[in-house]
């Protein structure tokens, strides 16, 4: 019989273990709902993927732009994401491919907005609001406006702010060794990298000061898009040749890495690092930077400049807010364009040598489920405003997109920021947005891969921008639009539509 | 009506119970286990398939679409020969390049980290399975590591070595030991987020091995006494064969975890300076060559499948051996 018993409560064991799962399923699934239908907002808030800087400020921002012609009854909600603008790309990317709804609005970095534009994720702007894109196209910087443009000219995103590359420098020290700054007008009047090199050397000995130059050398995308960039293209040399090819057509543009100007712009960095390097540049003085900068991203070589170790520093303008700061260097810093190789009428490459600056800068785009466009719009037409440019400028030393407001008294009288306007225009009037095409993403990584490698003297620069020309130009080969498949696209087109305006 | 709407309604939740009742012990374990079965297929199965069939088709970087025309195993074979190098951002393989390729730089992370936690982790159980005063103390110190999430753990590392900051780079350089600029170099990059491994991950060996030490039978140890046996051979003849298929289980967790190795090169390093098969994975993606992603994945993880079946194999030969 005990084996009859044991059946017997086995079998009550299994009812009740069906009963308990399909309780708990209820359970369970009326909880999940719960948590679900709590996920949803209201329907006059619009979600913002942005930064911890607008997520701080986002009380004062909306109520700038309820003041600006925002309705009243549309709210903003900033998302901070992470701090790392590739990871926020990736994380868009992952949104944008889910059909998410939310959020509605994206703040893009002018960096990787084409691919987004490419693979149709954004809406078009000029479509649906033709007045606000020609308003755009036709006040703010141009070459800004490229980087939010796909390849008929379409506008697929407002632009917030642009920065561009600038050097910083302790006018205290400069002046200490025997410089003026003020009176040679280095606010405006370029120098070229010879003299740039030999006043910091100098200083550097005069001063007893650590380093002399630093700037962002590791092997990861600022290397790629803007210090190494500017130092080539300050030499009149570029990537693909001349300017009109930045945004393509991949595959059919030439690759011009090994040229002698962007060798040579190499072989400087290379001189500026290690002295005693084969075959140095020898108009430029040498020694005046630090091992170091081949792993410094932006922090990390800011700091040393902070900490009053470093003569002169390669940044962006958010580091001039900092080190000009009155608990800082105060007046003591001063801000000059980028130092040039060559002048424009010698580079070998039409559109480069002078003073170069890479343009960055950050675009807001609108996510084509959002089921809220109507609001979304309007708060990207609020965001045109200037008034709300100079009010971000002021909070958050957002460099205003169109170069008028550059004139205005108000932004002279912004403290810290305002006293480097007219060294700010400069650089963005003459900046160069990076090369952006499907293919920027792996020629990036490999640019940055081989520059570094050059600088820390792991091969001579000749041989490494061999290397890299014949890596871009595979890249190149692999990325070009496949017939069945590009749908008449290309890589983006240089020129504008005429209906673009501009 | 009431009593017959009762009488119905028990009626008709007696079918299926009784249906179950009439299961046998294996048949209900089956029923049990569909459930389960069912949302691994879904979870884990349906997206294996879709990463096979995302491999076995064009890339595709323009328009709405995310991936091109079928081309049959193209993908794996210009990934295998080397021709598909130029697009990923290190190569798959290159023979010229054994640190800065993909399928070397994973090989020599997951040999060398798992040699050292595997030897340490060891050596950490048995000084654990002693008995002695503060023991509890110790067993915190050595598995403290282990609770340290990863990207603070990414940044300690990350700090140690920068210029300027972290004051272990002179030291080491003044040795010999590290360039001024570790991080720059994919070999010393390498070593970093090796130590980085092997200082947080031996403690997970040392709890596993620790719980296989402590499952072996005392008296085994009182009958060695009896016998007469040396410490050394005590530890061959019983402490070794008995807690080897722990060792196993413990190798087998690590070795497929940093086959997979990818957030700890993120912070401790860059994918770009120690490229593993998962940074592939994560950067082609990242630039939107799906298919490329696809196949990467999809060799990664037959890779590991293959690595696994070894270690099952020396493990149904362990357990074989053992008389279990």
């Amino acid at each position: 019989m005990a084996p009859a018993d044991g059946d017997q409560s086995s079998a009550v064991d299994r009812r009740r273990f069906v009963k308990a799962l399909g309780a708990t399923g209820l359970t369970a699934s009326s909880g999940l709902a719960g948590c679900l239908s709590r996920g949803s907002t209201g329907p006059q808030t619009i979600e913002i993927a942005a930064n911890t800087d607008v997520q701080e400020n986002i009380g004062e921002i909306q109520a700038k732009l309820h003041e600006v012609g925002l309705s009243n009854d549309i709210e903003l909600s900033a998302i901070a994401g992470v701090q790392s603008s590739g990871s926020r790309k990736q994380q868009y990317n992952r949104w944008l491919s889910g059909n998410l709804e939310q959020p509605a609005l994206f703040m893009m970095d002018s960096g990787w907005s084409i691919p987004f534009i490419l693979r149709d994720q954004l809406v078009d702007i000029s479509q649906i609001r033709p007045e606000l894109a020609d308003t755009i196209q036709q006040e703010y910087f141009e070459s800004f406006v490229r980087s939010i443009e796909g390849q008929s000219g379409g506008l697929y995103g407002v632009p917030l702010f642009p920065t561009t590359g600038t050097m910083l420098y302790r006018k205290d020290l400069v002046r200490e060794a025997g410089f003026s700054p003020e009176r040679n007008n280095w606010a405006t009047e370029p120098l070229s990298w010879q003299r740039f090199s030999e006043v910091t050397k100098e200083t550097m000995d005069a001063t007893d000061t650590r380093w002399g130059f630093s700037f962002q050398a590791n092997s990861y995308e600022g290397l790629a898009c803007c210090d190494f960039k500017e130092f080539t293209g300050s030499w009149g040399g570029s990537y693909f040749g001349k300017k009109a090819n930045l945004f393509g057509p991949v595959g059919e543009r030439p690759v011009t890495v090994d040229s002698d100007p962007v060798v040579n712009a190499t072989r400087m960095v290379r001189t500026f690092i290690e002295g005693d390097t084969q075959n140095p540049l020898s108009s430029v003085a040498a020694d005046i930077s630090p091992r170091a900068v081949l792993q410094w991203q932006e922090e990390t070589s800011r700091r040393p400049f902070s900490n009053g170790s470093v003569v002169m520093h390669r940044n962006w303008p958010y580091a001039i807010a900092i080190a000009g700061a009155a608990d800082a260097f105060g007046r003591d810093l001063g801000v000059m364009p980028m130092p040039y190789g060559v002048t424009e009428q010698n580079a070998t490459y039409e559109g480069y040598g002078g003073t170069t600056s890479s343009l960055g800068g950050w675009h807001v785009a609108l996510n084509p489920n959002s089921p809220k466009r109507a609001e979304a719009i309007e708060v990207m037409e609020a965001m045109v405003e200037p008034e709300l440019q100079l009010f971000l400028f002021e909070l958050l030393g957002w460099l205003p997109p169109r170069p008028a407001l550059f004139e205005t008294e108000r932004m002279r009288q912004v403290p810290v920021m305002g006293r480097y306007v007219e060294t700010l225009k400069m650089t963005v009037e003459n900046s160069t947005p990076r090369p952006v095409t499907v293919a920027w993403p792996q020629q990036s990584t490999k640019i940055a891969q081989q520059a570094n490698a050059a600088f820390s003297g792991d091969g001579t620069p000749s041989q490494r921008m061999q290397t890299l020309k014949e890596q871009l130009q595979a890249i190149e080969e692999a990325s070009e639009p496949k017939d069945a498949a590009a749908g008449g696209g290309g890589g983006q087109s240089p020129s504008r539509t005429t209906s673009g305006g501009g | 009506m009431a009593a017959e709407t009762g009488s119905g309604r028990s009626l008709s939740l007696s079918s299926p119970g009784r249906w179950i009742e009439s299961l046998s012990d294996t048949q209900f374990a089956y029923l049990l286990l569909t459930p389960c079965l069912v949302l691994f297929g879904v979870i884990a199965f349906w997206p294996l398939l879709r990463t096979f069939e995302m491999s076995l088709h064009a890339d595709l970087l323009y328009g709405a679409e995310r991936i091109g025309p079928f081309v049959g195993f193209e993908n794996y074979v210009e990934l295998l020969t080397g021709e598909r190098n130029a697009a990923l951002p290190r190569p798959f393989f290159d023979s010229t390049q054994i640190f800065t390729s993909a399928l070397t730089v994973t090989i020599i992370f997951t040999v060398v980290s798992v040699f050292f936690e595997t030897v340490l982790g060891f050596g950490q159980a048995l000084i654990l399975n002693q008995e002695f005063r503060g023991r509890r103390w110790a067993r915190v110190a050595i598995i403290l590591p282990w609770a340290v999430p990863i990207v603070i753990q990414g940044m300690i590392f990350f700090l140690l070595f920068q210029p300027t900051i972290g004051f272990l780079v002179e030291p080491l350089q003044q040795l010999g030991v590290f360039s001024s600029t570790p991080q720059a170099n994919s070999v010393e990059s390498l070593v970093i987020v090796i130590v980085a491994d092997v200082w947080k991950t031996s403690a997970f060996m040392a709890l596993i091995i620790l719980a296989g030490l402590q499952s072996i039978d005392r008296s085994l140890y009182d009958v060695a006494d009896v016998a007469g046996a040396s410490k050394f051979e005590r530890f061959r003849t019983i402490t070794l064969p008995l807690v080897l298929s722990s060792v196993l289980v413990a190798m087998l967790f690590r070795t497929i975890g940093a086959m997979r190795v990818f957030g700890l090169i993120e912070t401790v390093s860059s994918c770009s300076t120690v490229p593993s098969l998962s940074c592939l994975v994560v950067q082609a993606f990242s630039s939107s060559r799906y298919a490329s992603a696809a196949t990467v994945a999809f060799v990664t993880a037959a890779i590991i499948g293959l690595v696994v079946s070894v270690y099952i194999v020396k493990f149904a030969d362990v357990q074989g051996a053992g008389g279990f």
